[in-house]
């Protein structure tokens, strides 16, 4: 038998919830209801036991921030803005998601996918690489080159110091 | 001033520990003593108990006291028990001065020595005001004793009757053909299953015959001016285009009428014709012409149901009445009105035939309904199977503008849920809610054996329904007490829609000058204390135009609202406050401008000797100041709260030395 | 009308497909395309790490089009959905002044002022000309509108509706071919999430797959790379890994207008679409020849 595990109360962060809601997207979590609308029409949800954002908003409210920040579940969110539009609450959840995975960001919990994405965009200026063979390629199609490299969003990174975190 | 120094009294209150813990209220009682003027000054524990109201007492006696002032609470809380105090002492109570040291001190500050400091201040304040305060005189006034219920659903029915029992005449001016209101809609009533309208309806009927009461259907409220006690009220009805006295219900005329339109009582659900009777048991219970849609009144020609009448009821030359009421009160009964599902669209509430609100269900279940009672999918007239409820439609939902819970919902299911059991013995019933809210006599009850009877309730809330080729419903939603994504295909859903107040609310409420709280219902004198009153003195509140509540609870406000209206109305004459506006005739130059500001309509340029000049109509006046604070000359001045006065609290505030 | 044209970090590297129909579409319609070559990428997958590089790196592109004095037209519903989320944060004074803080070291400023518009609600906005022009296609298409395209809705007050989305069904209709409804329409591609769990993105694509397949589709429309990576480039492997077939070919929006226009084949690069387009075409070519 697996043993359950119960949770001691007084070792969670109870300023979690509060950390989130002064995040810009976050500010509205603690006016959840619980309602599952969310949850109810989530298409992540619906295929993945991983992720339920009702559930790591209720996570969140109760101060588990390690469990939160730690576990990968928050990055499962595809940000399709369904539930944002229905939650009668008014609890913008893709956007309290995004404002999680800064938190998770700033305590050195980067997805390693995220972490990608962002050094590129930081090098190149764009996600996917641009060489003479793409440029060739469209050429040949009648398409004009692109610019395979944008310095200036290494700037903007020097600027907010995300640099330091993907590059 | 050649007046004499007045001798002021000035009396701090600890109110308990609610001042007394945060405002050091002996060294305010000690600093009052040295500002001018002051003879007493005095804390107590509680300045309104009994004692602390005989030390006040006491001291204009033995002190000699030509001024008060108390340092407690909110004057809406005590102002008058101190104004009393101070009368029954032989002090005009227009001498008395209240400074709430609590809601604005004590309450909303922590640092005990800003908040001591704060609390001088505003006793210094009151100290300046209070010496420049002049006597004022109560005025009486007549009582017009009859009263007016607008609205004639059970709030109105209910509280026209405990009036018009007690001996008041009462007029009842509705906005619909007929009386009833949205229980009149209902089949059963929860949490007995009594039937709506066998219970309703008898009270209809006594309202239609009681000897006091007047009844005015079909008919809107024009206009409303006067003040408690004394209201005039315009009140505009339209024609129904058929005589009452002839009409014998027959009929003929809606059988020949070729006009067919949505019939409202049965929310669309069957056909009435431009000439029709709303409902059997319709209160008055005679025909009417839809004016709107009549092909005689709007293009000419047809006349059918004249020709076919075989009482000669039909007048098409009816026009509208317009009568003046005089009424002493007011009761505000107009109710509420169901939430707008298709605002909802993920639930496709008006392109799902088969996706129904909780008011369409009342009347599918209905004898007179559609079906005669048959509760059907209206797709294709099948009985369902498997049937679906979803609450809290347009409540608790922020983003549709209403934060509140509509209360009568979730019983309006679990009764729903209940009659379509005993219906189909066999279907499947699902609720989805968020919260199940079944705090009532009987209502938990009533709840628990609708969980036994087998009706499932689901902790979530679907986020969209989905249709398929047959109507079908498919709702997919998270069951937050098993943690499980559930997929249900249901034959019928049931939206539980919230109750919203009247689109037309605005409107009235500007007429009455009355408040409405953020949720857009009317707001009551105070939450607790004063539920079935208003701001406005004379006009009173009951059932849903307050906030959603269920049908005892309407009643049971009704009383209340009554009683209030009877005990004003059993007076011979009532007291007006004299805090009032006053025109200095000499330096009004007759421009008008206090005239066009005063929401009242209690100030008026007239013609006199001396041309034209601003004149007070004194029992309209509700002395809040507009006209005053608009007027030029500074020849408008609202008594109990002068220039000087004002000036006097003002400079005492900025100067704390300058005092006199 | 001129717009300047928005490709963001996807289209040019992976779906030229899209790009050459929706250029040569846009000009038969006599919409004229500017390239900016300083515009980047979008800034949506840094809403994630940093929120105020996020938005700085998206005003970025709006500044530089403001300069250009051009409203933009993008592809990426995802680009159209950051951008626009950007604009309107910028519309607040604090949050323009501290981003612009930001952009001031590679000399730029945004104001406020530019206008993004998506490559569909264009079309959509053309939508009689494209009626007058188009030789009706036989064709059921079913529409997926992806998320960005219509959610937040607070971004597109004026257009679309989040829980009946029409524009893309009436387009279709446009040009004389019918819309299919299908199961769950409104289902995300689960794009982002591809790097996060694959097996949770590609379990979503196999649903909507066969969803659109049991509602008899002969082709599904999308206005989205990420959503065509999904659809028509991962296509064959979710059928290998499901074991189901589904052969449902993936157009994006201007492919299909633009058959409907009378463009070639390879003005609309229709050879390079994954799912195989050919029996679509002979599907077409036989109609017309029945005609
Ligand atoms: C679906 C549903 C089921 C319900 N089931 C139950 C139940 O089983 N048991 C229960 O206890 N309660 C039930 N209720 C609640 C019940 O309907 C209300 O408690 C009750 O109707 C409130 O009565 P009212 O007179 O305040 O308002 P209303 O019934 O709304 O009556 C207001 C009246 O005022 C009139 N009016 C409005 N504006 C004006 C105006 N400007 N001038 C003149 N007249 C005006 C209206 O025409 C109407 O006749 C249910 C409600 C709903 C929606
Ligand atoms: S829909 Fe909104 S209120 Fe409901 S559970 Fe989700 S976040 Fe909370
Ligand atoms: S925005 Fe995220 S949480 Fe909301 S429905 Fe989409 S994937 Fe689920
Ligand atoms: S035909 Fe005449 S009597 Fe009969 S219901 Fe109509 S109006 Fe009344
Ligand atoms: S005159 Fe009007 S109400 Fe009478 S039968 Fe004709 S349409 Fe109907
Ligand atoms: S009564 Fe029940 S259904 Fe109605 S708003 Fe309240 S919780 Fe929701
Ligand atoms: S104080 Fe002046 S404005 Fe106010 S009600 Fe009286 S007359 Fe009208």
């Amino acid at each position: 038998m697996k043993k359950k595990e119960i949770i001691n109360m007084d070792e969670l962060d109870p300023q979690f919830k509060y950390e989130i809601a002064s995040q810009p997207g976050g500010e509205h979590i603690l006016k959840c209801v619980q309602c599952a609308t969310c949850s109810s029409g989530c298409p992540v949800a619906s295929v993945s036991d991983r992720f339920n954002p009702r559930k790591i908003i209720r996570m969140a409210v109760l101060g588990l921030k390690d469990t939160v920040l730690r576990e990968d579940f928050v990055w499962y969110c595809a940000a399709c803005y369904t539930c944002s539009e229905r939650c009668p609450q008014d609890v913008r959840i893709p956007d309290l998601m995004a404002a999680v995975r800064n938190i998770a960001v700033k305590e050195g919990c980067i997805h390693p996918a995220y972490k990608e994405q962002g050094r590129l965009i930081g090098e190149l200026g764009r996600l996917y690489e641009v060489t003479e063979f793409e440029n060739e390629k469209r050429e040949k199609l009648g398409l004009p080159k692109v610019r395979e490299k944008n310095e200036e969003i290494a700037e903007i990174y020097s600027c907010t110091g995300v640099g330091k975190v993907v590059l | 001033m050649s007046k004499s120094e007045p001798r002021i009294g000035v009396y701090v209150c600890h109110c308990g520990l609610n001042i007394g813990a945060v405002v050091d209220v002996a060294a305010v009682a000690q600093y009052a003593q040295t500002l001018p003027g002051v003879v007493v000054s005095r804390e107590s524990t509680y300045t309104c108990s009994d004692n602390g109201q005989r030390s006040i007492q006491e001291d204009i006696e033995n002190h000699n006291l030509s001024r008060v002032v108390v340092a407690s609470c909110s004057p809406r809380m005590h102002g008058d028990t101190f104004m009393k105090t101070c009368e029954t002492a032989g002090l005009n109570p227009y001498l008395f001065e209240m400074v709430n040291i609590r809601e604005q001190c004590s309450w909303v500050h922590t640092d005990k020595e800003q908040a001591t400091e704060k609390a001088k201040d505003l006793v210094r304040m009151a100290v300046a005001k209070v010496r420049l305060l002049e006597p004022l005189e109560k005025q009486k006034s007549a009582v017009n004793k009859a009263a007016l219920v607008i609205g004639g659903g059970v709030a109105g029915i209910f509280s026209a009757l405990y009036l018009a029992n007690a001996g008041i005449k009462t007029y009842v001016v509705e906005k619909k053909p007929s009386i009833g209101g949205h229980m009149a809609q209902l089949d059963k009533t929860f949490p007995t299953l009594d039937c709506s309208l066998c219970i309703l309806s008898p009270r209809m009927a006594d309202i239609g015959k009681h000897e006091n009461i007047e009844l005015i259907t079909y008919a809107d409220i024009e206009n409303i001016s006067g003040y408690a006690g004394n209201f005039q009220v315009t009140v505009k009805s339209n024609p129904r285009y058929v005589i009452k006295e002839n009409c014998r219900l027959c009929g003929v005329c809606a059988e020949k009428c070729p006009i067919s339109l949505p019939d409202e009582f049965n929310m669309g659900l069957k056909k009435r014709k431009a000439v029709y009777i709303p409902f059997p048991q319709a209160v008055p219970n005679y025909y009417l012409i839809d004016a709107g849609h009549c092909l005689h009144i709007t293009k000419g020609g047809c006349m059918l149901c004249q020709k076919n009448c075989p009482n000669d009821a039909i007048d098409f030359e009816e026009t509208e009445a317009v009568r003046e009421l005089n009424v002493g009160a007011i009761i505000v009964a107009t109710g509420f009105e169901l939430y707008d599902a298709t605002q909802k669209k993920e639930y496709g509430y008006g392109r799902y035939p088969n996706v129904i609100t909780n008011m369409d269900f009342e009347r599918w279940v209905s004898a007179d309904g559609p079906t005669h009672g048959k509760v059907v999918r209206p797709s294709d007239g099948a009985p369902p199977q498997r049937i679906g409820f979803i609450q809290c439609v347009g409540s608790r939902d922020e983003k549709e503008g209403a934060v509140y819970c509509s209360r009568i919902c979730c019983m309006a299911t679990v009764k729903q849920a209940t009659m379509l059991r005993e219906k189909y013995p066999s279907a499947e019933i699902y609720v989805y809610y968020t919260d199940m809210r079944t705090p009532g006599k009987g209502f938990e009850e009533f709840y628990q054996r609708g969980r036994e009877h087998g009706i499932v309730f689901i902790r979530g809330k679907p986020g969209e329904i989905e249709e398929d080729d047959n109507h079908n419903l498919l709702i997919v939603s998270e069951d937050t007490d098993s943690g499980l994504i559930l997929r249900n295909t249901l034959d019928l859903v049931v939206l539980a829609c919230g109750l919203r107040p009247p689109e037309a609310l605005e409107e009235l409420a500007q007429k009455l000058h009355l408040s409405r709280s953020p949720d857009g219902f009317i707001m009551e004198a105070h939450p607790k204390l004063r539920p079935a009153e208003t701001s406005i003195s004379g006009v009173f509140l009951t059932g849903c135009v307050q906030f959603p509540k269920d049908i005892p609870d309407t009643v049971a406000q009704s009383g209340g609202a009554a009683a209030m209206a009877a005990a004003l109305l059993t007076k011979d004459e009532i007291e007006l406050e004299p805090v009032r506006a006053a025109v200095d005739e000499e330096l009004c130059i007759g421009c008008g401008l206090c005239e066009e500001n005063c929401d009242y309509g209690a100030i008026e340029v007239k013609k006199t000797e001396e041309g034209m000049k601003a004149q007070v109509i004194e029992v309209a006046c509700q002395g809040c100041g507009v006209c005053a604070a608009s007027c030029p000359q500074k020849a408008v001045t609202v008594r109990h709260f002068t220039d000087g006065q004002l000036l006097a609290q003002v400079t005492a505030a900025l100067e704390p030395e300058v005092i006199v | 009308m001129k717009y300047a044209l928005f490709l963001g970090c996807t289209v040019p590297v992976r779906t030229m497909a899209y790009e050459i129909s929706t250029r040569n579409v846009m000009k038969k319609l006599g919409i004229s395309l500017a390239d900016l070559e300083d515009f980047g990428c979008c800034g949506f997958p840094l809403e994630s790490i940093d929120h105020t590089t996020y938005l700085s790196v998206a005003a970025r592109n709006l500044a530089v089009a403001e300069a250009a004095n051009l409203p933009v037209m993008t592809m990426c519903s995802a680009c159209n959905g950051s951008l626009l989320k950007a604009n309107l944060a910028m519309q607040d004074k604090n949050t323009r002044d501290e981003i612009n803080a930001n952009l001031k070291p590679i000399n730029r400023q945004y104001k406020g002022t530019t206008v993004v518009k998506h490559a569909a609600r264009v079309l959509y906005e053309t939508m009689d000309t494209i009626k007058e022009m188009a030789h009706p296609l036989n064709l059921k298409v079913a529409a997926h509108y992806g998320c960005h395209y219509t959610k937040p809705s607070e971004i597109y007050a004026d257009f679309e509706d989040p829980e009946v989305p029409y524009s893309l069904e009436e387009l279709i209709s446009a040009v004389g071919a019918t819309p299919i409804p299908y199961e769950n329409k409104k289902q995300c591609c689960g794009g982002s999430v591809m790097g996060i769990d694959e097996s949770v993105s590609l379990e979503m694509v196999r649903e909507k797959l066969s969803h659109i397949k049991k509602a008899g589709a002969d082709a599904m429309v999308l206005v989205c790379p990420f959503c065509d990576v999904m659809y028509d480039i991962n296509q064959k492997r979710i059928e290998n890994q499901a074991g189901e077939q589904f052969g449902i070919p993936v157009l994006f929006l201007p492919q299909l207008i633009g058959l409907a226009l009378g463009l070639t084949p390879d003005e609309l690069g229709l050879k390079m679409n994954r799912v195989s387009v050919r029996n679509l075409l002979k599907t077409l070519g036989d109609g017309n020849e029945q005609k």
